[in-house]
């Protein structure tokens, strides 16, 4: 394995808040691999949105180390190496769907016609191709999101962050979008690295190459489990014993602080 | 701003019936303005019945149909003009001064907010003063302006625009400002992670997702301006304008009761004109992209 794209030392975060310092991480070292989906879950308060936040230098550690791409989370972000998906879609709402699509190029410098065709590109791969000249409020809360992913893919970042992007979804759409992102990572010439923030058991493991159990504060990592599922994955991937098995293990892992 | 209902699919589908027959917008325009109409015609009932039951004198409540004699009478000065036509000119004249106060006040307006977000300790230090300056009543500061510019040597016109640029700046520096800060701590994070410049972070997130706060107070401004270029012509001395037409008209009160409601009209004409052309172009720019545009 080549060197890592992401790497923890030891990094540690602490808040002031109005009643004393909190700490939201504890010196955790994580070493995540170009390519890897990486899911990061545990209970509320456990820091796995900062941690996630760090790496997008939305948030700076209080201590200890951070590389991305083998630069500081800093030049990684001046460097634009990173898109971000939240949990809710933040389109701008004066926007067409297309225009949301476009805006990172927009403000990256591309010429209009080199946008467009881009744009166009995305909303064919996330299904939108109808619904470029729509506004967000014309559109359900799932297609939203879709467009919220095709903006932060616009333009090919390496690194692909992701705060509970299907936490405000049905369980039915949810599923949808699950496959929908795989066979999207898994469908261009290069995996973009992806850490994807998550609440939820099954999403993490159905997703994830390996999924980062953390424990609450301070937040730490509490167990890494590798899920060995084959890729592709799809429908049936849920009904495998194995991936029952594996559910389990992430769920003991959560039970035992 | 309120969170945003998530509407099905049909309202995207091409045969949306935004763009019906022109049969049935006509039908729609006459529905949005029969609330209107009712009001009037019902006030304008109140107003005879009331002077029915009540016995009210015609010095304290003139019959409408007095008024609107009124306003076919020639008037006595120079022109020889009916009292419509002058009342007409009179608010033309004072829709004029209004127009550039609104315009003066309103850009002074949104620098200041534009400047207070950018430098939190000028706002800090000049707030106070701001809000002090609308707590002076216009009253007390028209006279002063119109000396101090006619000693000056400003035209006339320049000190009313002046004046009702007061009253204008304050509503849309508060407004403006509270929009720029509306935006919210997800969508600025998604500028920052694309390393984008405070320039590209006002023109693409703060402006525009401020114009629904600007509206608000333009519409507020509309008002205001309007209010203030009538009493920056009394001290004035104008000859022409609604304010001269009040001050006219409340002097011969007793004899002819009907002349000050023809200048209460003309007051009320200018300021229902601005306020909708400002309504009007928040339809056309903000209107049509949002679901909650004001």
């Amino acid at each position: 394995m080549s060197a890592p794209m992401i790497e923890f030392d030891r990094v540690s975060k602490i808040y002031q808040s109005g009643g004393g310092p909190v700490n939201a991480l504890h010196d955790v070292s994580l070493s995540i691999a170009a390519g890897e989906f990486i899911a990061l879950i545990g209970p509320s308060g456990c820091g796995k949105s900062t941690l996630m936040r760090l790496v997008g230098d939305l948030e700076q550690p209080s201590a200890g180390g951070l590389r991305v791409r083998g630069k500081t989370a800093h030049q990684a972000r001046l460097d634009r190496d990173y898109g971000i998906v939240f949990q809710s879609p933040v389109l701008y709402e004066w926007r067409s769907i297309r225009k949301n699509v476009e805006l990172p190029l927009e403000i990256m410098g591309q010429p209009g016609p080199q946008r467009h065709a881009r744009a166009s590109e995305l909303l064919r791969l996330v299904g939108l191709s109808d619904f470029g000249d729509a506004y967000p409020h014309q559109l359900s809360g799932g297609m939203q999101q879709r467009a919220a992913i095709a903006r932060a893919l616009s333009f090919e970042p390496a690194i692909l962050l992701m705060d509970e992007p299907f936490g405000a979804l049905d369980e039915i759409t949810r599923e949808r979008m699950q496959l929908e992102l795989l066979s999207i990572w898994d469908g261009g010439p290069q995996r973009t690295t992806v850490i994807f923030v998550t609440h939820s058991i099954p999403e993490a493991v159905f997703l994830a190459d390996r999924v980062v159990v953390m424990s609450p504060r301070p937040g730490r990592v509490e167990r890494l489990v590798t899920v060995d599922l084959p890729r592709p994955r799809s429908f049936e991937t849920r009904e495998d014993p194995r991936f029952f098995a594996l559910v389990t293990e992430v769920r003991e892992g959560l039970r035992e602080h | 701003m309120a969170e945003k209902p998530l509407p099905s699919l049909q309202r995207i589908t091409p045969a949306a019936p935004a763009s019906a027959t022109p049969g049935a917008s006509l039908r729609a325009a006459v529905r949005r303005s029969l609330p209107v109409a009712g009001v009037i015609v019902t006030l304008l009932i109140a107003w005879e019945a009331s002077k029915l039951a009540f016995g009210i004198s015609d010095q304290r409540l003139p019959h409408l149909g007095a008024i609107i004699e009124v306003m076919f009478t020639r008037t006595q000065g120079g022109t020889g003009n009916i009292l419509l036509a002058q009342m007409l000119l009179n608010a033309w004249s004072t829709f004029q001064v209004a127009l550039g106060g609104f315009l003066l006040g309103g850009m002074l307006g949104f620098g200041l907010a534009v400047l207070f977000m950018q430098l939190p300790m000028l706002e800090r230090g000049l707030m106070p003063y701001v809000i002090g300056s609308q707590t002076v009543p216009i009253l007390a500061i028209a006279p002063m302006v119109v000396v101090g510019l006619g000693r000056m040597g400003a035209p006339s016109w320049a000190a009313k625009i002046t004046v009702a640029a007061y009253l204008t700046f304050f509503p849309v520096t508060i407004g403006m400002l509270r929009g720029l800060r509306a935006a919210s701590p997800m969508s600025l994070d998604l500028m920052r992670s694309y390393a984008a410049s405070p320039a590209q972070i006002f023109w693409r997130l703060r402006l525009p997702n401020s114009l629904p706060y600007l509206f608000t107070s333009l519409k507020v401004a509309a008002s205001a301006s309007v209010i203030g270029a009538i009493v920056a012509e009394l001290p004035a001395g104008a000859r022409e304008g609604v304010g001269m037409m009040i001050l006219n008209a409340a002097q011969s009160y007793n004899s002819r009761p009907p002349a000050l409601y023809v200048a209460i009209l003309a007051a009320s004409l200018v300021g229902v004109t601005f306020y909708g052309m400002v309504a009007l172009a928040e339809r056309l720019i903000v209107g049509s992209q949002r679901t909650n545009g004001g």
